[in-house]
């Protein structure tokens, strides 16, 4: 029998069972809608939580620091000589050596202040490294810096909750605490060029509670010609790994540690594949029930028909007609389960991440996953639609109907067809 | 003239718990192109089993059937089920039409499973159903026909894939006396007009004294056949 035919009968069929094909279908619906749901949230979830830590890294910014972050702070320190080196490795755009001083701390008049580090760095490099985090509030970047310019993190700048510590065009004193034997200490003059806006917290650290002089300026006070930190940034996040090693290839063995902010955010993304597949799965055991319930339906309906089956038989269909009859009327059933519930699913997507996400605002944003301590909730859960998926969940419906047809399409197809005819 | 249908040494018994029933004990005759023979017995005889066997819907404990000089029962169920489309057209007692099918549909079923084309299936469907006088009523589904315009859907649709044989078992058993005999008269003039070949099996001798030859069955075997006279 011709492919036409064949569909026009089974579609005969399940229309002449109205009510039962419909409940028959809606198992599939259900199942479908709940895997393309659950899937599209959880990619929207994923997609939300990986925005959201990548706000919180320069994804392409690794930092190198001597010794370790904890428990093995080192006290050597970066020679010009490793910056060099570092920026001459492939796929190395921008290095920048700073310098941390803690301690210190400031005044504008009879306001205080104190910062958490007063960075010393090369304004040019370190701006183009991290221009989209620091911008400013006030004022700017110098076009030629000098070595009293100074530029104050947000919080720097906020005293007493509402209060601010000093204007652009401010003349402020910064006290640095020399710890030499004997230590002393030693107060400098600076002139604010800059204030910077709120920046959101870095993983790492927030540049809020920073204060920025130039790094020529730190190395006199010091008197060094060494650096704490380097910041390597590279053209492309993802060979972050080649450029680590060859960083970690210049220094003798385990004396630094290399920061990989994209290592991170692969954890993350890691889990959260964990997360979607175990959600997903869930889901596809709603499909096999559907399909359970496909295979007692098409069995009663085998049943039912088993004289039309005779009839069939008698009059010379083959067992493969008999049994392509039958799959027809349970792949039109995913067919249409399938075209049914992937819409359906990605409406019931929309309207869940709706309420999630005012249920998330509800809590003010501040903890979770997904909240930024820093900033007002920036992200929310959008539901993605894949291709992939979509069309994944169409065949898997098909497939599911297929394999809990195949049993009652085979169970008729093999049917006696004089006993066949003889049923009543 | 050459047999169309040879039927040798039939065994065929059925279970019944462990009670083996013997059905059919051994039946042998033969039919000639274009004949129309009835097989006449009272029930239980095995005729119906009899015509299921020659039909090829049923298999034999022993014994064979030649169809066109063909050993159907050396066939597999998929090659059995050509020959049942091709060279047999079956009427039933109980019309056994598709409900949900019009009478159209249903007459053109054998030639849709044997991938004729649309346009000439509708277009031979059509033909033989007015043929059988039911030109007016093809769209009607079964259940809106009478029991003698089912019959004629059924034998319309046992026509037209041009079969060597058409096999009918009981065809008048659930008519009344009239319709029954306008079935007869039907079958005989198709027979005479298209030189198929009718088997028809009854328990009622006055239908069977209008075929050319009576095979009578007792007990499932042959008890005698006789031939009628003015045999054309």
């Amino acid at each position: 029998m011709r492919l036409k035919q064949t569909l026009e009968m089974a579609l005969e069929n399940l229309k002449r069972r109205r009510f039962r094909t419909s409940l028959t279908t809606l198992g599939v619906v259900i199942g479908i809608t709940a895997i393309i749901a659950l899937s599209s949230i959880g990619e929207g979830f994923r997609l939300a939580v990986k925005t959201n830590m990548e706000q919180g890294f320069e994804l392409d910014v690794l930092t190198v620091i001597p010794g370790s972050i904890i428990g093995g702070y080192s006290y050597q320190k970066f020679t010009d000589q490793n910056v060099t080196s570092i920026r001459s490795i492939q796929n190395v755009t921008t290095v920048t050596p700073i310098m941390q001083i803690t301690g210190a701390s400031l005044k504008n008049g009879d306001k205080k202040s104190a910062a958490l580090v007063v960075a010393a760095v090369n304004f040019t490099d370190f701006w183009r490294i991290f221009r989209n985090r620091l911008a400013f509030q006030e004022g700017g970047l110098p076009s030629s810096p000098k070595n009293d310019t100074i530029i104050i993190g947000h919080k720097v700048n906020t005293v007493n909750q509402t209060g601010t510590f000093a204007e652009v065009g401010d003349q402020v004193n910064v006290t640095f605490t020399v710890r030499s034997v004997p230590p002393f200490t030693k107060t400098l003059t600076f002139n604010v060029t800059g204030i910077l806006a709120e920046s959101g917290s870095s993983i790492l650290t927030s540049f809020d509670y920073w204060v920025f002089i130039p790094l020529t300026t730190g190395r006199d006070i010091y008197q060094t010609e060494e650096s704490d930190v380097i910041f390597a940034q590279v053209n492309n996040p993802e060979i972050s790994d080649k450029v680590t090693d060859a960083i970690e290839a210049l220094f003798p063995p385990f004396r630094i540690t290399i920061i990989v902010p994209i290592t991170f955010i692969r954890q993350v993304d890691h889990i959260l594949n964990l997360i979607q597949i175990f959600l997903t799965s869930i889901a596809a055991i709603s499909l096999l029930v559907a399909g359970i319930g496909i295979m007692n339906i098409m069995t009663v309906s085998v049943m039912e028909r088993t004289r039309e089956i005779g009839i069939m038989k008698a009059i010379g269909a083959k067992e493969r007609t008999i049994m392509t009859m039958f799959l027809a009327e349970t792949i039109l059933i995913g067919l249409a389960g399938g075209l049914i519930g992937v819409p359906t699913g990605y409406g019931v997507a929309q309207i869940l991440t709706m309420i999630l996400s005012r249920f998330m605002l509800n809590q003010g944003g501040n903890n979770g996953v997904l909240s930024n301590p820093e900033r007002q909730p920036s992200t929310t859960v959008n539901p993605v639609f894949s291709l992939e998926w979509t069309v994944g969940a169409l065949v898997f419906g098909i497939l599911i109907c297929v394999i809990f047809g195949w049993y009652p399409a085979r169970k008729a197809a093999k049917l006696d067809p004089v006993q066949a005819l003889r049923y009543e | 003239m050459k047999f169309i249908l040879e039927v040798k040494g039939v065994k065929k018994a059925y279970r019944m718990g462990n009670v083996s029933v013997p059905a059919l004990r051994g039946v042998s005759f033969s039919v000639e192109e274009g004949e129309f023979v009835a097989i006449l017995g009272p029930s239980g005889s095995g005729k119906s089993t009899l015509l299921h066997v020659i039909g090829g819907l049923d298999r034999p404990d022993e014994g064979t059937v030649f169809i066109d000089g063909e050993d159907i029962f050396t066939l597999s169920s998929n090659q059995l089920a050509d020959v049942r489309l091709h060279k047999i057209g079956f009427v039933f007692q109980f019309f056994n039409l598709l409900p949900r099918l019009s009478a159209l549909k249903n007459v053109e079923l054998p030639l849709t499973l044997a991938d004729v084309n649309e346009k000439e299936t509708t277009e031979k469907a059509k033909k033989l159903l007015a043929l059988v006088g039911l030109g007016e009523r093809m769209h009607h589904r079964p259940s809106e026909l009478s029991g003698g315009e089912q019959q004629r859907v059924a034998i319309a649709r046992a026509l037209i894939n041009d079969p060597k044989i058409i096999l009918a078992d009981e065809p008048t058993g659930n008519l009344d006396t009239k319709t029954g005999w306008e079935i007869v008269e039907l079958m005989k003039n198709l027979n005479a007009k298209k030189e198929q070949t009718f088997i028809i099996v009854t328990h009622d001798p006055s239908i069977a004294e209008e075929a050319d030859r009576i095979i009578y069955v007792k007990d499932g075997i042959v008890e005698g056949i006789k031939e009628r006279v003015n045999k054309k």
